[in-house]
Order: structure tokens, then C-alpha cells, then sequence
């Protein structure tokens, strides 16, 4: 009877520590996931600088140091080693393309071409998919760390290998960041 | 545990649909033994001994369990003629007409990127000619699924709302509510129907009452019994149609990473909404809103309520530009806290999803 007994509540623990360890990886799964989607947008909005850099030299070939900073936060950000660091230099590409489309405004035959005028268009585009993407990405990183840290998960998921994840973290542009660049004709 | 953001959101729910579907089974049993208790009560079945009236409640049990493969086969007969009659009787419902991707591609390409995202088919779209703001999600396999808005809703709705809606009804038909909800409607048909039976036997037997000890005793038991399975059958079933709309706003914004634009959908939906159809296809459309008691016979949760689910769970914000809407903007103080809002007997507040 005993035995039985032991059994019976060995299974129900057995049972209650798998159903926290799904519920874990299916929110770090559901984290990962978000993030997939900010990167689509972070790729295809690089896979754009060349062609607006190109754009850019045609009309003002003189404002070489925004170009060249362009362009470097471009492939800073394309060669980014982890996640930290990449999420560091896509905010510089975001700076630096904020101060591109700055300087474009004192050209107004720049500013007529249509091919400027489109790949501006297509910016503004991902950067408002960006938001939205980020915005998701945070609430789940958000959903996830606040699992681990509730009982009973807190007793396990340092064992199992469940760390907090950091934010997608804006740093000082935040309040620029969030609003999406101006488009203006 | 407790939701602390949209996944675990819609686990919990999901949890909750579970539960309150496993109901029925034993609503079913509870009827199944009143009937036996009536029938003895009324002397239509006989002892094959003479007991005391323990004896009768235990009868009752043992044949309770002798009829549950008829039960099984009557309810199983029900389903299948549910399941082929499903769209044919919507359609006749709401005159629905399909729409083709050249009548409408930006409509069609909206619901076509949500679909490319989850992997599936592209649901046929259909449109209603009628100037109020609905939408429903209907079909029970793939190769039948489709939405279906009405004209109020395009002209009316902004392109982020527009994707929100379609959004909710697609994840009707992720979830295969529309199953589920056929599932509830059946059981609870099947159990008011007998329960009703009861009732008109009960009616015209009542003169030619037996008079062995008891017999008025296990009648009584019976009739209650049976009430209050008949009764609480329809509460269930809502019940979980409330859960799965509160589910559909979440999915919603897990397709659009949106919630503002679902948030500002349901506020300009609300009070918009009516849509003539019988009441079982009422209650898979967007919205539909019924003055009920305290909201336990209602088949969506009150728009507010779900506003404050969006801006608890997904991290909403309500705009502050005012909704055209009949109504003053629905909320305007912060959600309140998870812990807020006692929850119902069938762990559903009505003005709450949260609990």
C-alpha cells in the first residue's frame, strides 16, 4: 500500500516537472520565434542600403561621411557576432540612416528621383513592421522570464537551463526609434 | 498558473475550453440517471424486486449504465447529421456570396500573407451585402473553411483593422472552433431535448401517478436533476464560446503582432454589430451582443472586457481618438490587476477573462 502510494506521487511529480519543462521551452520557442521575425525585416532592410547608398552618391556625392557611415553600420551590423552586438549596431544603422534621409533633404533633385522616393517608401515600411516586430519580440521575452520566475518553475528552470533573455533594447534612441522615420515629399 | 503574457494567455483558455467541454459527458450521465429515476418514479419501469427505496436509487445507476451505448449511438446519429448540415445551413442563413481574388485583391492578399505565415490553405472569402460590421469564420474540414465579412466591415474598417478581424476568424479556423462549438451545440440539444422529454412525460402521466412508497421522491429527483443538467448544458456551452472569442483576439494578435489595431476594430464593431441569423450562427460571427443575465447567456464576452484582456495579455494600447461608436469608449481606466474579478462558477466572470 505504501508503495503504491510512493508511485502515485512520484508519477504526479514526475508528471507536474515535465508539464513545467514544455511550458518553458514552448515560451523560449515562442520568444525565438519572434525574434526570426524582427530579423526578416533587420536583413531586408540591409538586403535596401546598397541600392539607396548608390542612389544617394548619384545627387550628393559629397556627403561622403554619412555615406561611409551608412555603410559601415551596414556591415557592422551584417557581421554582428551575437545578439547583443548585432542589436547594438542595427540601432547604429538606424541612426545613421536617420541622418542620411536628414541630409537628403537639402537636395531637392534627390528627393524628386523615383527611385529614392521608393526605396524611402520601403524603408518607412520595415521600420513600422520593425516596431510592431519588436514590440511582439518584447512580450514574449517579457511572457518568458516572468515563467521562470514563478513557482514552481523558479526552483527548476536554473537547472534546466532556462536563463532570462534580454530585452530588444532601443538604448537612448528609444524615443526616436519608436516613432517611424518621416517621410516627407 | 497564473498568465503573465499572450502565449500563456491562451493556454490557459485553452485549458478552461478543455475542462468546460468534459462537462458535457457528465452533464449526460447526471441526465441519463434522472431518467431512469423518473421512469421509476412513474412506474413505467418496475422493480424486478420489491425494495426499499435505496434499492431504487442503485436500480436506477445499473440501468443508467445499460443505456449509455444507446445514449452513445443517438448522440453519435446527431453529430453526423450536424456535421454535413453545417455550411449547407449557413449558407442559406446569411446569403453569403464567395469572393474571387480579382473582385477584391486587396482583401484577398491581406488574408492570403496571414495564411503564407501559419502555413495553410487560403480559406475562401466571402462577403455579405449588409451595411452593419460583422464577420464569421464557418467549415469544419479543410477544403470547406471560409470567412465570410459583411460590406459594413470593409467600408468602415481601416486596413490594420481589417487585417485584425481576419485575423480573429482565421484563428477560429486554426483552433477548429467551429468544431468545438458543433460539439457543445449537439450535447447541449441533445441534453435540453431529453430534459424537455422529461418534462412532457411528466406532464401527461402526472394523473396516473404510482402510488408505491417513493415513487413521488425519485420523481422529484429526476425532474431536478434534469433541469439542472438541461440548464447548465446551455451555460457550458457558452461558457466556452466566450473562451474561444477571448482566444481568437489573442491568436489575432500573435498573426498581426497588432493589438492596437484589434482594440480599434472591436471598438468601432461594437454596437455595429447586428446581423440576422439563427442563433447557433450568431455565435461564431466577430461579435454579437445579447442583453443575457449577467452575462452567462451570452455568446461573446462584453467588448470591454475583451479590450482589457488585449491590453493586459498583448500589450495593447487604446487610442485616444475617439471610436465611432454609439457608446463612450469602453475603457478608459487602467486593467486592472490579474488578481481582480472573482471568478464565476464556471470559473467564467462575465465581466473578467482574467482569473
Amino acid at each position: 500500500m505504501a508503495l503504491i502510494v510512493l508511485v502515485v506521487i512520484l508519477i504526479v511529480i514526475g508528471g507536474l516537472l515535465a508539464g513545467v519543462y514544455n511550458r518553458l521551452v514552448g515560451l523560449r520557442q515562442n520568444a525565438n520565434q519572434a525574434f526570426a521575425d524582427i530579423d526578416v525585416q533587420l536583413k531586408q532592410r540591409q538586403d535596401l542600403v546598397p541600392n539607396l547608398v548608390e542612389t544617394v552618391k548619384g545627387y550628393a556625392a559629397h556627403e561622403k561621411g554619412t555615406l561611409e557611415a551608412v555603410t559601415n553600420a551596414r556591415a557592422a551590423a551584417a557581421a554582428a557576432p551575437n545578439v547583443e552586438q548585432r542589436v547594438q549596431a542595427e540601432n547604429a544603422l538606424s541612426g545613421a540612416l536617420r541622418q542620411l534621409f536628414a541630409v537628403a533633404e537639402a537636395y531637392p533633385d534627390l528627393k524628386a528621383n523615383a527611385g529614392f522616393m521608393q526605396l524611402q517608401g520601403e524603408l518607412s515600411d520595415i521600420e513600422n513592421k520593425l516596431a510592431a516586430a519588436r514590440r511582439f519580440f518584447n512580450n514574449a521575452v517579457s511572457e518568458y522570464n516572468a515563467s521562470i520566475q514563478q513557482f514552481p518553475a523558479v526552483l527548476l528552470a536554473g537547472a534546466m537551463g532556462f536563463q532570462q533573455r534580454p530585452f530588444f533594447d532601443l538604448g537612448e534612441n528609444r524615443a526616436t526609434a519608436e516613432a517611424a522615420p518621416q517621410v516627407k515629399f | 498558473m497564473q498568465a503573465v503574457g499572450l502565449q500563456t494567455y491562451i493556454w490557459n483558455n485553452n485549458l478552461r475550453s478543455i475542462v468546460l467541454l468534459a462537462g458535457f459527458p457528465v452533464l449526460l450521465l447526471v441526465l441519463l440517471y434522472a431518467v431512469q429515476l423518473v421512469l421509476l418514479g412513474t412506474g413505467f419501469e418496475r422493480l424486478p424486486y420489491h425494495g426499499s427505496l435505496n434499492d431504487d436509487f442503485a436500480y436506477a445507476m445499473v440501468a443508467t449504465i445499460q443505456s449509455l451505448p444507446l445514449a452513445i449511438g443517438v448522440a453519435a446519429i446527431w453529430f453526423v447529421i450536424a456535421y454535413f448540415g453545417n455550411q449547407t445551413i449557413i449558407d442559406l442563413a446569411t446569403g453569403a456570396r464567395p469572393v474571387e481574388r480579382r473582385d477584391n485583391p486587396d482583401l484577398y492578399n491581406l488574408l492570403e500573407n496571414l495564411c503564407i505565415s501559419r502555413g495553410i490553405k487560403t480559406p475562401t472569402l466571402r462577403i455579405i451585402d449588409d451595411p452593419d460590421l460583422n464577420a464569421f469564420a464557418s467549415g469544419l474540414h479543410e477544403g470547406q473553411f471560409s470567412i465570410t465579412v459583411t460590406q459594413g466591415l470593409l467600408d468602415s474598417l481601416g486596413r490594420d483593422e481589417l487585417e485584425a478581424v481576419l485575423g480573429h476568424e482565421l484563428t477560429h479556423i486554426i483552433n477548429r472552433d467551429v468544431r468545438t462549438m458543433i460539439i457543445a451545440a449537439v450535447f447541449a440539444g441533445i441534453i435540453s431535448l431529453v430534459a424537455q422529454v422529461i418534462a412532457r412525460m411528466l406532464w401527461f402521466r402526472g394523473g396516473d401517478r404510482d402510488d408505491r412508497r417513493g415513487g413521488g421522491i425519485l420523481m422529484i429527483v429526476g425532474i431536478v436533476a434534469a433541469a439542472i443538467a438541461g440548464l447548465l448544458a446551455v451555460v457550458i456551452r457558452l461558457a466556452i464560446s466566450r473562451r474561444r472569442e477571448f482566444i481568437a483576439d489573442a491568436g489575432s494578435v500573435e498573426l498581426t503582432k497588432n493589438p492596437d489595431a484589434m482594440i480599434s476594430a472591436l471598438q468601432k464593431v461594437s454596437g455595429h454589430a447586428h446581423l440576422d441569423a439563427p442563433e447557433e450562427v450568431r455565435g461564431l460571427f466577430l461579435e454579437n451582443r445579447e442583453d443575457g443575465l449577467f452575462g452567462l447567456f451570452s455568446t461573446h464576452p462584453p467588448i470591454e472586457a475583451r479590450i482589457a484582456a488585449l491590453v493586459q495579455y498583448a500589450g495593447g494600447r487604446i487610442s485616444e481618438a475617439p471610436a465611432p461608436v454609439a457608446r463612450p469608449a469602453p475603457v478608459t481606466a487602467a486593467p486592472p490587476s490579474p488578481t481582480q474579478g472573482d471568478p464565476g462558477p464556471w470559473g467564467d466572470h462575465p465581466t473578467g477573462p482574467w482569473g
